[in-house]
């Protein structure tokens, strides 16, 4: 009977402890979200009265005046496909070179990170030191938002896809340098001493011992990259450091907002094609992988 | 090595067995198109040594202008700013929390089962995963004016389709047990989900939600660049008119607090796993 009573009463003291937390960790939650909401001037500001409304008004707005029965009339036309897409080689044209300058970075950065990951995986620099400083580089430019990144990065080098590139290269090798050299320490150290105890060098060894065994991984890491560089070079532009967002920048100058959405829709394509070659690419380098 | 015993390491390890000429041949024509293709794009980028090397020049004069950071005399507008960005940042993944909740569960294969429908409603949200709040926040600007009430929406409409789908998949992933196991205790529909799925789902859930609060404290700065409030405005305003000094503070101040924001983030993540 005893034994019963102080189970109840452990039990009760339990839950009103349980309850208690989840009501402080409830109202300290509504008290930041209340000062989020009244910082962020969402239901005060002056254009923020009605959310809701506002948002639909504006869908709204995105949407082009097409007219079913002239639908494939050429761009004089209002209300036809090519009338709503009526820059279309521009915009191809510079979604290209948002391609060029994913795919020019993300190699540029790989390699970048690659070096940074030799020299701050544990088992293959010895001087701590340097560990220490290339991780906390590389620490800090993830910190640093990529935009934020390219106004400087603009000031410095003008106007042009050159600033974008660096940006992209500098964030990719913060971001893959810290996955390579955690693929680097996860290899196999047998090899690594068969080759120690054989004497050869660093380069060799890394060229011998490492790289065989982590190239699948890394260029899987480098495609998932890829991707996120494709949408990333797309916003880069509207800051001016090239590529297809110089486009919305000035649909927006011109509040041509159904124009705003056909370049959208590019980028949206785009980036799903890239996003489905690189898939390829990577199941079949998983696959090569399991062969082996 | 008999003959027999090298023969069967051609089969095991034909790689290691002699030289496969056909295979370097192909291998390496492979790496001198793809050098190539590199070389190619990097000069239809105009990515030319010599812009290259003025631009560092300037660069290293800009980033020497920095030293010593300052606030510019106006430390309580920056810190306003920085507020106002880390709260955009809170709300918008509130937002976004609270709007992929319901497409998170009607994306969830156990609860729309018809095939196509799944397919289809998860295509939709893998389209609109690839646009970045910039993108969104420029065109918000334009229709709902300068501050940060755009911002907000453009980083939950960014974070809508990645959480949506994250949701969707830990819903799918949780046990059918203790569902089955409420309901043969008889426990109404709105129970089952009460007793049986939230307690499974919500650690998930949560955690990925701060998850993507990590990014969008990251993240929230840039939207002031095209006007949507918060320190990107402030940090545009002094790169125009190279004030690098300040730049350089700003930057410094708004690392400090997103690494400490990151610590407590983690540690509340730490507790939910």
């Amino acid at each position: 009977m005893n034994a019963i009573a102080e189970f109840e009463a452990l039990r009760r003291r339990t839950l009103r402890r349980q309850r208690l937390e989840s009501l402080a960790g409830l109202l300290i939650f509504s008290v930041v979200l209340l000062i989020s909401f009244q910082r962020s001037q969402f239901f005060s500001s002056d254009i923020g009265g009605d959310p809701l409304g506002r948002i639909g008004d504006f869908l709204n707005r995105m949407i082009p005046d097409l007219k079913g029965d002239v639908l494939l009339h050429d761009r004089r036309t209002t209300g036809s496909l090519a009338w709503w897409f009526y820059d279309l080689p521009v915009w191809l044209k510079l979604g290209w070179q948002t391609v060029e300058m994913a795919i020019v970075a993300t190699v540029l950065g790989a390699v970048g990170g690659l070096l940074a990951s030799f020299l701050c995986a544990r088992n293959l620099m010895p001087s701590a030191t340097v560990r220490f400083v290339v991780r906390r580089t590389l620490e800090a430019i993830r910190t640093l938002p990529d935009l934020v990144l390219a106004l400087l990065l603009v000031a410095a080098f003008g106007v042009g896809p050159l600033a974008g590139v660096i940006t992209l290269a500098v964030s990719t090798m913060g971001g893959l340098g810290k996955l390579f050299s955690e693929i680097n320490e996860e290899v196999d150290p047998r090899q690594l001493e068969a080759m120690e105890a054989s004497g050869t060098g660093l380069i060799r060894k890394i060229r011998y011992g490492v790289i065989p065994q982590v190239l699948p991984n890394y260029a899987s890491y480098a495609l998932i990259r890829l991707e996120g560089n494709l949408a990333g070079a797309a916003a880069l532009g509207i800051v001016g450091a090239g590529g297809i967002g110089i486009e919305l920048q000035r649909a927006i100058t011109y509040t041509e907002f159904d124009t705003y959405l056909a370049i959208l829709l590019l980028i949206v394509g785009m980036i799903f094609l890239i996003d489905m070659a690189s898939e390829a690419i990577r199941h079949r380098l998983m696959g090569l992988g399991e062969d082996r | 090595m008999t003959r027999e015993s090298h023969a069967q390491a051609h089969l095991i390890a034909p790689q290691a067995m002699g030289a496969n000429r056909a295979g370097a041949l192909r291998r390496g024509g492979v790496a001198l198109l793809a050098l190539c293709a590199f070389v190619a794009m990097c000069v239809d980028l105009k990515l030319a040594p010599d812009a290259l090397l003025a631009g560092m020049d300037k660069f290293g004069r800009l980033a020497a202008s920095a030293f010593p950071p300052s606030d510019g005399g106006d430390l309580p507008r920056i810190l306003k700013a920085l507020a106002e960005t880390f709260a955009m940042a809170f709300a918008g993944t509130v937002l976004a929390a609270v709007a992929a909740l319901p497409l998170g569960v009607l994306g969830a294969k156990t609860v729309v089962a018809q095939p196509v429908l799944h397919f289809a409603f998860r295509r939709i949200l893998d389209w609109f995963r690839g646009v970045p709040a910039l993108v969104w926040a420029l065109i918000l600007v334009s229709a709902f004016g300068l501050g940060p009430f755009g911002g907000v929406i453009a980083l939950a409409l960014a974070d809508v389709p990645s959480l949506a789908k994250l949701f969707s998949e830990a819903i799918e992933n949780s046990d059918e047990k203790p569902l089955d196991g409420a309901r043969a205790a008889g426990a109404s529909p709105l129970m089952v989900l009460r007793y049986g799925l939230a307690p499974q789902v919500t650690p998930v859930m949560a955690s990925q939600v701060l998850f993507f609060l990590e990014s969008n404290f990251r993240n929230a700065a840039v939207l002031g660049i095209v006007g949507a409030g918060g320190i990107g405005f402030e940090l545009e305003e002094r790169i125009r008119i190279f004030a690098f000094d300040q730049v350089f503070f700003i930057i410094g101040l708004y690392m400090i607090c997103v690494a400490a924001l990151d610590t407590l983030s983690q540690q509340l993540r730490r507790r939910l796993a």
